[in-house]
């Protein structure tokens, strides 16, 4: 009995360090940006009162990729996820999660018709998730949490949007603003840990702040509905996609800050601790005001979205992965990535990424 | 704040073409859309450390008006 019980200690104690060991990591992530490229001076042609160049000043936006009229979300998706398989064995993929406000139908999930397109195999788990700005971040903390939960080992992590085709064609500031795209990322087991812990936050009485009304399930779309202005003479629907920029503003600038602390004390790192901070890209005003806030250095701060602009939940990969281009060696670099916006919906955490992404 | 020193501050910061007085009223400068808003709302935060509202930028109409949001106590 005695030497049952020792033994059973034993094995409890090899399970608990086969566990302490198990990890997640991020191998590779690769991006699309559809073929239609608008710059500022196309915008400025179509409107001609409005100054294009104290926008790309202040916003940091010169050019966005919109899809054609018969390409969609899944389309982009699918190939995101052809360009990182050509990497990686699509056969070892055994978890699919698919971020995207640009669904392909109400029904099916596009997750199940993506698996099908890659041709991934039929025992993997595969679903939608609807979030916009904080999805990438929701993502890969998810990720982590099936791998290390042991349901699964390597997660295909996958973010598409299309907003531009939400945008009313007279509504000059979301157009500007917002360009469309795909990324796929794929988050493996390690034998070491590679993702740190992670936080949100939800405010739902935010929620009309960023909002298309019609089409889904509590109003039907209305070829009648009437035409709305907001800001600065911007037209839209109740059909079309609304932002309230200076109220986004606004939330953003009152909780970021103090949340990236608390993602840095969940972490138990110090500000300069982390190699780089890779937040969502949303304009470079409103991020240089949360770097100046968080008071980080303007070298560790990621700010590029002069070539693409605000790409909703692909941002952070999107950045991530031009900013792994940039690493000269082969050494793990620490990275702080947030997300923050249409919900209202935010989330951190504490990534680790390689010149070899 | 001296309110002189705060006027110069609003013209660098939401990069305006010409001077302000208190009886200016933002929302009818050429420049004034929501990008411009958006620079209020950060300047206005920098200097009170205090967040202006979307209600309280729609309700903005001269820098006084301003001036009273912000709390007429802080400048001199």
């Amino acid at each position: 009995m005695r030497e049952f019980l020792k033994r059973g200690k034993q094995l409890w104690k090899l399970l608990t360090e086969i566990i302490k060991i198990m990890g997640a990591e991020i191998k590779g992530i690769e991006y699309v940006l559809p073929a239609n490229k608008v710059n500022n001076e196309d915008l400025a042609k179509k409107f001609p009162e409005y100054d294009f160049a104290k926008f790309e000043d202040k916003v940091g936006i010169k050019n966005r990729y919109w899809v054609d009229e018969g390409q969609t979300a899944l389309d982009l998706a699918f190939d995101a996820c052809q360009k990182l398989l050509n990497k990686y064995n699509k056969e070892d993929i055994d978890y699919l999660i698919y971020c995207t406000q640009s669904p392909e139908y109400f029904l099916p999930t596009t997750a199940c018709i993506l698996q099908d397109k890659l041709g991934l195999n039929k025992n993997i788990g595969s679903f939608d998730y609807n979030l916009g700005c904080s999805g990438y971040v929701y993502g890969v903390s998810l990720a982590k949490a099936l791998i290390e939960s042991g349901q699964c080992s390597n997660v295909l992590l996958v973010t598409s949007e299309t907003y531009s085709k939400y945008i009313h064609p007279e509504d000059k500031s979301n157009l500007a603003i917002f360009g469309d795209g795909a990324t796929a990322t794929l988050i493996s087991n390690s034998d070491t840990e590679k993702i740190g812990s992670f936080m949100f936050g939800t405010d739902g009485g935010g929620a009309e702040k960023l909002i298309i009304k019609n089409g889904a399930g509590k109003n039907k779309f209305n070829s009648c509905s009437p035409q709305l202005t907001y800001g600065s003479d911007n037209i839209y629907t109740d059909n079309h996609l609304y932002m309230n920029g200076p109220e986004i503003f606004n939330f953003t600038a009152e909780n970021i800050p103090n949340f990236t602390d608390e993602v840095l004390k969940k972490n138990n790192i110090l500000k300069e601790d982390p190699d780089f901070y890779v937040f969502h890209q949303a304009n470079s005003f409103m991020l240089e005001f949360l770097r100046k806030r968080i008071k980080v250095d303007k070298e560790k701060f990621y700010i590029n979205l002069e070539d693409s602009g605000n790409t909703v939940s692909n941002t952070i990969p999107i950045a991530l992965k031009r900013l792994s281009g940039s690493f000269t060696d082969n050494s793990d670099k620490k990275v702080v990535i947030v997300g923050f916006g249409v919900g209202l919906s935010w989330a951190g955490g504490l990534i680790t990424i390689n010149k070899n992404i | 704040m001296e309110i002189e020193k705060f006027l110069k501050l609003l013209v660098e910061e939401l990069e305006l073409e010409s001077p302000l007085t208190v009886t200016t009223n933002l929302k009818e400068l050429e420049e004034w859309d929501s990008m411009v808003a958006m620079m209020l709302i950060g300047a206005v935060s920098n200097e009170f450390d205090m967040t202006l509202s979307a209600k309280d930028i729609e309700e903005i109409t001269t820098v006084q008006s301003l001036i009273n949001k912000i709390g007429v106590e802080k400048f001199s």
